[in-house]
This record gives C-alpha cells, structure tokens and sequence, in this order.
C-alpha cells in the first residue's frame, strides 16, 4: 500500500530522474543517509542519478571511493552498524563480486549472528539486466545470488513511480536491501511520481495487467517484455495477466496464489539463465501450494544458460515472441 | 620515549627478562597501571586455560586459544575508551575482556548458552556486544578490515572523538580485503587502528611463507600510513604504541598498522595438530623464555611491587572469580530450538513464519 500522504503533487520522471528524488528527499529527511561509491560525487555517477548531491549534501554524505567494490560494501556495512544509513552504488552489478563476500557473509548474516544487537540498515543500489550492448560485464542479471543469501532483501522496480517508493522503503528498511535498477529502462519508460516522499512497502507485488487466461510473473525489466507479448496475444482473444513481483525476497505468497488460482496457467519470465535462477522458487512455490489451481504446466522464459554476450544480445534476450510460445504451450496443454 | 614507525627491530620497554630497557618512570604510565595490567594477563590466562578445559571435557566443539598472546590482547585494548569500537578476529578474547565482555558471558559463549550474549549462534570464537561495541568476529578472514574502516569513516564523518579497533593475524594480511581497507583508512584519513597479532603461524603457515616483505609493519608505506612493530610479549610497549595511535587517530591524525609480533603457544584451534608444523624446541622456548606474563611479572618483582604472597592471593582470586562465572554459565539454558528463526531479519517474512510452524509442529510445540 503506498502511503503517498505527504506526497500531492505528480510530475512526470523517468526513472533515473525518480531514483534521484528518493535520494534527495531522503538525504534532506535524515542526516544519516550518506551514499558512497565510484564516480558518484563530481562525476554524478555513470548513469547520472547522484548528480549535483555532492553540491547539496557535501563530501561526508556523497563520498566518492577508490575503485574497490569489497571496499565500497564493507565500509558501507561498518557505517551501518555504526548507525548511518549507507546507500551503497555499485556501477554496474557485474563488478559486485569482489564484494560479495562483504554482502553475504557480513551484511546478511550479522543481525542473525548477533543474535538481534546489530542490524546493517544499508542499500545496494546497482544497474543490471541487458539490452544496452554492454556484453558479459555490463549486463547481467544475478539476483539469484541474493535471494539464495537468507538476511538480505532483494527488491528490483519496474517503473519510475515503484523505483522511488522502493527505494525510499528500502532506506528506511532495518535490514540490507539489494536494489536491482533496469538500466535498460532508466530513461525509457515516464510515469507519474509524487513530489515529497512516499513508500511502496517491501514484499508487496503490483498487479499491472489483469486478464483471466494466463499469467505471467515477472519483475525489472522484463515486466515491459511481458506486457509487449500480453499486448499481441489479446488481439488472439487471449487475455493476459501481469504480476510484478517488485521485490523478489521476502516476495509476495499471497499474489502468486491469487493469480494462480485465478488463471491456472502461469509463465515464469525472467532474464536471468534459467538453472537455478529466481523463477525456479516461485515455480516450486506454486508446486507445493498452489498445484490443484494449474490447468496446464509453468512455463519459464529465461536467459540461456550461457555467459552474456555481446553481438549476439538480441538472441540472448528473452523477447515477447518467446514469452508468447510459452503462453501458447501452457494453455494448449 | 620516542615511538617510532618502520623501526627494524621491535618497539620494547622491557628486556625478555622483564629488565626495563627504557626508563619505566618516565613512560607516563603509572605503577598502579603496571599492576592492573599484570592482573588484566593473569585473568585474561586464567579465563582461557579454564575454556579450553571445556573443550578436552567434550563440552565444547571449538576453541582458540590465545595463550601466548595475552600482552598483545591486554595491552592493545586497554587504551581504549567506552566508546571506542573494537572488531576483534578470531581469537581476541582478551581483548574482548578488557573492553567488558565478562568470563560468565565467555564461558556462556563457549558452551553455547544464553548467557552468550549472541545466544548461541556463533561458533565459539567470539561473541559481539552492541553496547560495548564489540561487533562479533568472522570466520572469513579479513573481511572484517573494511568494515571496521567503514566504521572508522562514520566516527570520522559525524566528528566524534572515537577510534575503531580491528584486529587481525599475520596470515589475514593476505587477503585482498586488507589491501582494500588499508586503502580506504589512509584515503579517508580514518580513525582506525590496523591491529596485527603476528603470531608466526597462520595455521600452519610461517609468516616467511605468507608475505615476502621483512615485517608486516612496513607494509603500511604503501598505502602513506605509519607502520609500529612492536614487541608483542612486551605489554608496556604494547600499550605505549597502541596508546600512541590511539591518540592520533582521535586528533585526526588519520589510521596506523601496528604489527605485534608474538607467538601462540596453542594449535590454531582446537582442531589443529601443530606438531605437524612447529619445529622442535620454538615452543618451548617462547613459553620459557619469552612469556608476557612471567615478563611482567619479573618486572613487578625487579621494581619490588610484586611478591610471591600477592601472587598466590590473585591466582586464588581469579580462580575463584572463573570458577563463579562458570558455575553460571553451566546454569544458564541452551537456546529455544523456536529461536533458530529468530534474527534472520527484524521481522520474520511469511516464509519464516511458516518455517517457524513446521518447525513447531516437528517439536511437538
């Protein structure tokens, strides 16, 4: 439920532009915000959503780091146990690994292991997901990594109005928060989004399309995908429903069963490779608590089990045709 | 007395044989300080003997010992203040003593009981106390460098006058988190206190087989930061070099490495064979010749502070101290199978919250 009180006036933003709001209205709402990481100060980050805080906020609250990714984590991590409100940019998530270490064992496991003392309040605001000719280390899409990782949040918004409001719950969150940004669609898609702070809570998904045949589920970028190929498909007399899960974990049980119950067939889309990716979970999730509800199988519609690749993108993403065939093949089972 | 960084021998007051090599009157350090330290490595000893012990009697799946190390635990943690954040390693548990972490607590820790204060969840190489700010260690070594920098930068950033802790090994040095957090300290000019406890072996690595330099501490010129080595058995100079940084990492002076050569007598933990490794006699000639606590002992005795009778009344002291805290600790309960569910996050999501029912439900709850 978005509690958009204090939030009246609308004005058209893309999401790089909403990203920015959050930040900015956050920073101003509470001096403990700080956001740290390469490039982002003078240089207003690669993709331009911290531009000008540093004028705003100053270099204690806008700190641009030495190139480190291990670096740019632990030290957000040390800030949040301190009592900061870190939000951590990592330039691309691809080069998120050499802190993985600092995400997995660290963030996600200390309120655990400090049996409740300390929490790590921090964001991990990074780009991910293809379509930008970016090749294996610009575009790829490891949220599975992160869902596997029990302490962490992962939370991934498919338009401006969500981007805001998920990043302003995910700053306000007790607890570490993997933000997966859709570069892809930065600019692309405008939507309304208030003027002044607003949440859209953690671990509830939007319904987008309401149709009565099939579903998809889905979420980042590949919602705009799904809603292409729900799109093509009515013109067959075939009515699509959209689930945008928006936040992958904790995610919402109850919309998955909702919709599942409503259509019986469900198509799982996700741009990740398929082995061991996101949608498996929600596909066994549905196997055990939903299964008198399917007319027909779940389908998945993944990247290929392959590295990312740079001239041959177009054939590695999953596209609205695809996303069709597998509608075609859980209805017509 | 003059503390210098990149020296090529150890920092020390006094000689192994608890002689004072610099003038002791002049160290700013008083005699009832002297005194307290050599009660802080009397207990911070007696509390490990007496947790080991819970390891030979089957009681206890882990333990590291720090003996051997006492003068480096006791006598970097006493120059800190409350405030003051310390991210100890794995085997920090004087250290850890020191800043307020209690032998009941320890011992709670060890046996895995709700007297630990992170009730249990943690391999007993550490527990971590919010209001001490003692942050509990990791088993992933290193990773606690940046954090603690991180840590160090926030102090920094809301101008307070606290410093930040961390300790690590010789063989964490290794790792590229240290790189990256020695970086980030001396960047940012951070308040934090690089802590190695050189202890010669990283299980069973020598430290010749770990690093090509000569010495940790010059390891620090680098990164622009002052390395110390120092005597890590000599309590006095650990204390000194510590106090040192301590100082000018709260003027603002920025992060400094201290490298504190020592020994360990234990295996590397309970589950280690270091016979495989230690040649035969370095054992017994650190225990017998180089012992931090013998050393300030026969310094106390050389000053005429120290008698044969003080000694027998502290070691019934704290015997009778541990064996209270231990008797308390065995009385405390395990943890509540339920609250394996606890903690994940602030809240339980829907999935814990139906993991906690089955969970319930295979207990008979």
């Amino acid at each position: 439920m978005a509690t958009a009180t204090q939030a009246t006036k609308q004005t058209q933003l893309t999401m790089v532009q909403a990203l920015q709001s959050a930040l900015v209205e956050e920073m101003d709402r509470d001096e403990d915000v700080v956001i740290l990481g390469e490039d982002i100060a003078v240089r207003g980050g690669v993709f331009l959503i911290t531009e000008g805080l540093v004028d705003r906020f100053g270099t204690d609250r806008v700190i641009d780091t030495p190139l480190a990714e291990a670096g740019i984590i632990g030290a957000a991590v040390g800030m949040a146990l301190y009592g900061l409100k870190p939000i951590a940019e990592i330039q691309f998530i691809d080069f998120i690994f050499p802190g993985f270490d600092l995400l997995v064992s660290e963030a996600a496991k200390i309120r655990y292991r400090s049996a409740g003392q300390f929490g790590v309040p921090m964001v991990v605001r990074s780009p991910y997901g293809g379509g930008v000719r970016g090749g294996s280390y610009h575009s790829q899409s490891p949220e599975s990594y992160f869902v596997a990782t029990p302490g962490l949040k992962c939370v991934v918004p498919s338009n401006p109005y969500d981007a805001k409001g998920l990043l302003i719950a995910s700053i306000r969150d007790p607890d570490p928060v993997v933000f997966m940004e859709p570069k892809k669609i930065y600019r692309a898609v405008k939507s309304e989004v208030p003027v002044g702070p607003y949440e859209v809570p953690l671990g509830k998904a939007a319904l987008t399309r309401e149709g009565k045949h099939v579903s998809i589920i889905t979420y980042g970028a590949m919602v705009h995908v799904a809603l292409e190929a729900a799109d093509t498909i009515a013109k067959e007399g075939v009515e699509v429903e959209v689930l945008d899960l928006r936040t992958l974990q904790p995610y919402d049980t109850e919309a998955i069963l909702q919709t599942t119950a409503k259509t019986g067939h469900v198509v799982l889309l996700q741009e990740a490779p398929r082995i061991g990716g996101y949608s498996g979970e929600i596909a066994a999730f549905i196997a055990e608590q939903a299964v008198e509800y399917l007319e027909g199988p779940i389908v998945r519609v993944a990247g290929w089990d392959t590295a990312f690749p740079y001239a041959l993108e177009k054939a590695y993403m999953p596209n609205a045709q695809r996303v069709i065939r597998a509608i075609k093949k859980t209805l017509n089972f | 007395m003059d503390i210098k960084p990149f020296t090529t021998e150890p920092i020390r007051v006094l000689a192994y044989d608890g002689t004072p090599i610099e003038n002791v009157d002049k160290l700013g350090v008083s005699k009832d300080e002297w005194l307290k330290m050599y009660r802080w490595l009397v207990f911070v000893r007696g509390v490990d003997d007496r947790g080991y012990i819970l390891v030979r009697q089957g009681r206890a799946g882990f333990y590291a010992q720090i003996a051997g190390q006492e003068a480096s635990q006791v006598g970097s943690a006493l120059p800190l203040r409350k405030e003051d954040w310390m991210y100890p390693d794995h085997r920090s548990q004087g250290s850890m003593l020191v800043k307020g972490l209690t032998p009941t607590e320890w011992f709670g820790h060890v046996l895995g009981r709700m007297a630990d204060p992170t009730q249990g969840r943690l391999m007993p190489h550490g527990p971590g106390r919010n209001d001490l700010h003692i942050v509990p260690p990791s088993s992933t070594v290193g990773n606690k460098i940046t954090e603690a920098v991180g840590t160090a930068m926030a102090q920094r950033i809301k101008k307070r006058k606290e410093i930040t802790i961390t300790y690590m090994g010789d063989g964490a040095t290794s790792e590229g988190d240290f790189h990256v957090g020695m970086n980030f300290a001396a960047v940012y000019t951070a308040p934090v206190i690089m802590f190695v406890q050189n202890n010669q072996y990283a299980i069973s690595m020598r430290t010749d087989q770990q690093t090509h330099t000569k010495t940790i501490a010059e390891k620090a010129m680098a990164y622009g930061m002052d390395g110390y080595l120092v005597d890590g058995n000599d309590i006095l100079a650990v204390y000194l070099v510590t106090k040192h940084c301590a100082d000018k990492a709260r003027s603002g002076n920025g992060p400094s490495l201290i490298e504190s050569y020592t020994y360990r007598y234990g295996p590397h933990s309970s589950a280690d064979d270091d016979t495989r490794y230690r040649p035969k006699g370095e054992l017994e000639m650190w225990r017998t010749q180089r012992d931090p606590v013998t050393r300030m002992r026969k310094f106390l005795e050389l000053r005429g502070l120290w008698s044969e009778e003080q000694e027998q009344k502290l070691q019934a002291e704290v015997k009778a101290q541990l064996a209270q805290a231990m008797e308390e600790a065995e009385k405390s309960p395990v943890p509540e199978p339920l609250s394996v569910l606890d903690y994940a996050y602030a809240e339980r999501t829907p999935h814990l919250e139906w993991e906690r029912q089955e969970l319930a439900a295979e207990l008979g709850a």
